[in-house]
C-alpha cells in the first residue's frame, strides 16, 4: 500500500535533519502506531505522507496512482462559523460524495461521533470534546486508502473515545491502512498492530505489537519507604533478576511458583506495599523504558 | 461542485459575521448619511439665502433705488431696515445720492459678523457691487436725459437692468479629472463613501484566510488536491458579489434615501453600462488588493491592521475624506496614486460631468491595471502561502 525507502528531510535553516533514512512499509488493513517524543519527526513524517511537504530525499511509493487520504489533524480543522451539519455537508461536497454513498457515510460518521443532536448548532458553540468529535467525523467521512490520525481524541470523554477507537479498528478491519499517533499510549496499544518509535528523526524501533509487548507477565512492587529486608535474598533464591527502582523493584518475567513465594514473603511482613501490579507490561512502560523516560 | 461548495461556505461565513457586515454595509451608509448632511450647507448647488440689515441714512430716491436693485440681486434674501441680531450690515451713507457720479466713488460700507461664511460674503459683495453700479448708471442716464426721472422706480430699474444685462452662453466642457469642486454634497458623499466601503472587503477576505490557515482547514483543502484556481475563485467570487451589492445598495440610498432626510437626491445620468463597468473595475481592484493582503498578513490581527490602515491611507490621500478641490496642488497630485481617487474621478465624471462610458474608460483602465498587477502579485504570494501550509502540532 505504501513504502518509504531511505526518506530524509531537512527544514531550511536547520542543520539537524528532521527525518533521517526512514524505511517503512505499510499494508492495507494495518494500523501503525507512530510514537516519539516532541521533535522526534512524527509531524514531518505525516506531512510527507499527506503531500504537505515535498519529498527531498529517498523514495515514497504508493500502490495506487492517486491515493486518497483521510485526515484527522490535531488542529480543529473545520469552519467554526458553520453549523455542524453544514461543515459535514461542505466536506462531503469537497470529497465528491454523492447519492447513496454520501447519505450512508454522513449518517455513519454522525452516529460514530455522536453528533446527531448537534447538527444544527454552530461549530464554535460546541464543547472542546464535541469539536474534537466533529474534527474526527470530517476525517472519517473521506473515502480513503490511508487515514492519518494525529492526537485525534484529545479532550473527548471516555465513552465517546471508545466509540472513536472502535471506528479506527473498523477501518483496519475494512482493509484500510491507518497511521495513528497519540500521547495516549493505551489508545495506540489498543488500535495499532505495529509500533514505530521515532527518536531524533530516526526509526528506533519498528515491531509488531505482540512481538514488542510479548507474553511474559511481570511484577511491579513499591513500598512507602524501601523494600523490606530479606527480599533480595528471596529473589536470589528464586533465581529472579529484578530492576531496582527508588522505592521498589520490577521483575520482567516470573512464573506462578515464583509469584506465590513472593506473595507469601509479603504477607509475612508488617507493612503492605503501596503498589503491587502483576501482568503484561503496558506499551507506556515499554515506551518510557525505550525512550529514556520521556513521553 | 467543489467551487460552488467553497463559494457558498465563504458567503455563509461572511453573512454570519456581524463585524464584517457592519464594516461593509453599516459603516459606509452611516458615513454617507453623516457626511452628506454635514456638507450639505457648504457644498450646495444654490447659493445660501441671506438675512442682512440695509441701513439707509436717507430716504431719498437714489437710496431706495439701491435697495430695490439689491433686493433684485438677492431675490431669496431678507433685507431688514434694522435689527439687534448679529447680522451682516450694508451701510448706505447720508451723502450717497450726492456722490453717485463722483469719480473715484466711495460706495456703501459692509460689515460682517465673524461666523458669516466666505461663500455668503462673496455673494453679498457681488450683489452690492451690481446694485451700486446700476444705481450709478441710473444717475448717469437721468443726468444725460436718457431715462425720464418721473418714471416709477420699478420701470427705471427694469430699463437699467436691460442696459446692464447680457445674454451669456454657458457651455459645459466635460472635465476629465477632479470635479469635486463642482459637486454638491450628495454627488461627492455617495460615491466617496461607496468606494471606501467597497475597499473594506479586504478585511473579511484577508481575515478569513488567516482563520482558515490557523484552524488547519487549509491543510485539509490542500490535501484534497484542490486546484489553486478553485481555491482563489472561491475567495474572489463571494466578495465580488458583495462589492456589486454594496454598489447598488449605496447608490439606491443616494437616490431614494437622501431626499427623505431633506438632502438633494442623487441623479444618475449616463448609461447603465458605464456604471456597470465602473462597478466591476472597482470590485476587481478591491478583491485583488484583498488577495494580496490575505497572502501577506500572518494573522487575523495583522490582516485587520494592515487592511484598515491601507484603506484609510488610500482614502485620506485619494480625496475620499477631503475633496481634492480643497487640497493644495501637491496633495492633489499625490492623490493620483490612490485607486480610490481614480474611482471617485470616474464617478464624478458620470455624476457631475455627465460623461459617457468612453469618458470613464481611462479611469476604469487604471483600476483594471491595478487589479491585474496586485492580483498577479497576490496570486503569486497566495500560491506560495498555500504551498507552505504545514501540518502543525500543539502537543
Amino acid at each position: 500500500m505504501l513504502e518509504l525507502k531511505c526518506v530524509s528531510h531537512c527544514y531550511p535553516g536547520t542543520r539537524r535533519a528532521a527525518l533521517q533514512g526512514i524505511n517503512l512499509q505499510l499494508n492495507a488493513g494495518e494500523c501503525l502506531g507512530l510514537l516519539g517524543s516532541n521533535g522526534a519527526g512524527k509531524t514531518t513524517l505525516l506531512s510527507l505522507l499527506s503531500g504537505v511537504l515535498a519529498l527531498q530525499q529517498g523514495e515514497l511509493r504508493w500502490d495506487s496512482s492517486q491515493p486518497r487520504l483521510g485526515l484527522v489533524p490535531q488542529q480543529l480543522a473545520f469552519y467554526a462559523g458553520l453549523k455542524v451539519g453544514e461543515n459535514l455537508e461542505l466536506f462531503a461536497d469537497l470529497y465528491r460524495l454523492r447519492g447513496t454513498e454520501r447519505r450512508q457515510r454522513l449518517q455513519q460518521c454522525i452516529d460514530i461521533c455522536a453528533l446527531e443532536d448537534k447538527l444544527t448548532r454552530r461549530s464554535e458553540q460546541l464543547s472542546g470534546g464535541e469539536q474534537r468529535r466533529l474534527n474526527f467525523a470530517i476525517g472519517l467521512l473521506q473515502p480513503a486508502e490511508l487515514y492519518l490520525f494525529d492526537e485525534a481524541t484529545v479532550g473527548v470523554d471516555a465513552n465517546n473515545r471508545q466509540s472513536l477507537l472502535a471506528a479506527v479498528e473498523a477501518l483496519t478491519a475494512d482493509g484500510k491502512a491507518v497511521i495513528y499517533t497519540s500521547h495516549y499510549l493505551e489508545e495506540v496499544e489498543r488500535v495499532a498492530q505495529r509500533i514505530l518509535l521515532l527518536h531524533e528523526g530516526q526509526v528506533r524501533l519498528d515491531l509488531d505489537k505482540r512481538q514488542l509487548l510479548g507474553d511474559d507477565h511481570g511484577l511491579l512492587l513499591e513500598w512507602p519507604d524501601a523494600p523490606p529486608a530479606g527480599l533480595n535474598e528471596l529473589l536470589a533464591r528464586l533465581q529472579l533478576h529484578a530492576e531496582i527502582l527508588p522505592k521498589g523493584l520490577r521483575i520482567a518475567a516470573l512464573n506462578s511458583q515464583q509469584l506465590l513465594a513472593i506473595s507469601e514473603f509479603i504477607a509475612a511482613q508488617d507493612g503492605l506495599p503501596n503498589l503491587l501490579r502483576f501482568g503484561r507490561p503496558s506499551l507506556e512502560q515499554l515506551y518510557l523504558r525505550l525512550n529514556g523516560g520521556r513521553l | 461542485m467543489r467551487l460552488w461548495a467553497l463559494t457558498r461556505k465563504e458567503a455563509l461565513l461572511l453573512l454570519r459575521d456581524p463585524h464584517a457586515l457592519a464594516v461593509l454595509f453599516i459603516m459606509p451608509t452611516l458615513f454617507l448619511l453623516l457626511m452628506a448632511g454635514a456638507m450639505s450647507n457648504y457644498m450646495q448647488d444654490k447659493p445660501p439665502a441671506l438675512r442682512l440689515v440695509l441701513e439707509l441714512q436717507q430716504d431719498d430716491d437714489a437710496s431706495q433705488f439701491f435697495r430695490e436693485a439689491l433686493q433684485a440681486q438677492l431675490a431669496d434674501s431678507q433685507l431688514l431696515p434694522s435689527s439687534d441680531e448679529l447680522l451682516a450690515r450694508v451701510h448706505v451713507p447720508e451723502t450717497f445720492a450726492d456722490t453717485l457720479l463722483d469719480s473715484p466713488h466711495l460706495g456703501p460700507s459692509l460689515s460682517f459678523p465673524a461666523q458669516f461664511d466666505k461663500l455668503s460674503r462673496q455673494r453679498l459683495r457681488s450683489a452690492v457691487s451690481i446694485a451700486l453700479a446700476q444705481t450709478r448708471l441710473l444717475a448717469y442716464l437721468e443726468d444725460s436725459g436718457v431715462i425720464d426721472a418721473k418714471l416709477s422706480r420699478a420701470e427705471r430699474l427694469k430699463l437699467v437692468q436691460q442696459r446692464t444685462q447680457s445674454q451669456i452662453i454657458e457651455q459645459e466642457q466635460l472635465a476629465s479629472g477632479d470635479l469635486s469642486g463642482r459637486a454638491n454634497a450628495t454627488q461627492l458623499s455617495v460615491p466617496a463613501w461607496l468606494i471606501f466601503g467597497m475597499f473594506f472587503v479586504v478585511l473579511p477576505m484577508a481575515g478569513g484566510f488567516q482563520r482558515e490557515q490557523q484552524s488547519g482547514t487549509l491543510l485539509r483543502l490542500r490535501c484534497l488536491g484542490l486546484s489553486l484556481s478553485t481555491l482563489v475563485l472561491s475567495k474572489l467570487l463571494p466578495y465580488l458579489a458583495i462589492n456589486l451589492l454594496q454598489f447598488g445598495l449605496l447608490l439606491a440610498i443616494g437616490v431614494y434615501g437622501l431626499p427623505l432626510l431633506g438632502l438633494p437626491a442623487l441623479s444618475l445620468p449616463g448609461s447603465a453600462a458605464a456604471y456597470g463597468l465602473l462597478a466591476i473595475s472597482i470590485a476587481l481592484a478591491t478583491c485583488s488588493l484583498g488577495l494580496l493582503l490575505a497572502a501577506l498578513a500572518r494573522s487575523s490581527e495583522q490582516a485587520l491592521l494592515l487592511g484598515g490602515g491601507i484603506n484609510i491611507m488610500l482614502a485620506a490621500i485619494g480625496g475620499i475624506m477631503v475633496p481634492k478641490s480643497v487640497m493644495p496642488a501637491a496633495m492633489a497630485q499625490l492623490a493620483e496614486v490612490s485607486p480610490m481617487s481614480w474611482a471617485l474621478d470616474a464617478f464624478l465624471t458620470l455624476l457631475v460631468g455627465h460623461g459617457s462610458l468612453a469618458d470613464i474608460a481611462p479611469y476604469c483602465a487604471r483600476l483594471l491595471l491595478f487589479a491585474a498587477l496586485f492580483g498577479a502579485g497576490g496570486l503569486l504570494l497566495f500560491t506560495r502561502r498555500v504551498q507552505r501550509t504545514q501540518w502543525t502540532t500543539h502537543y
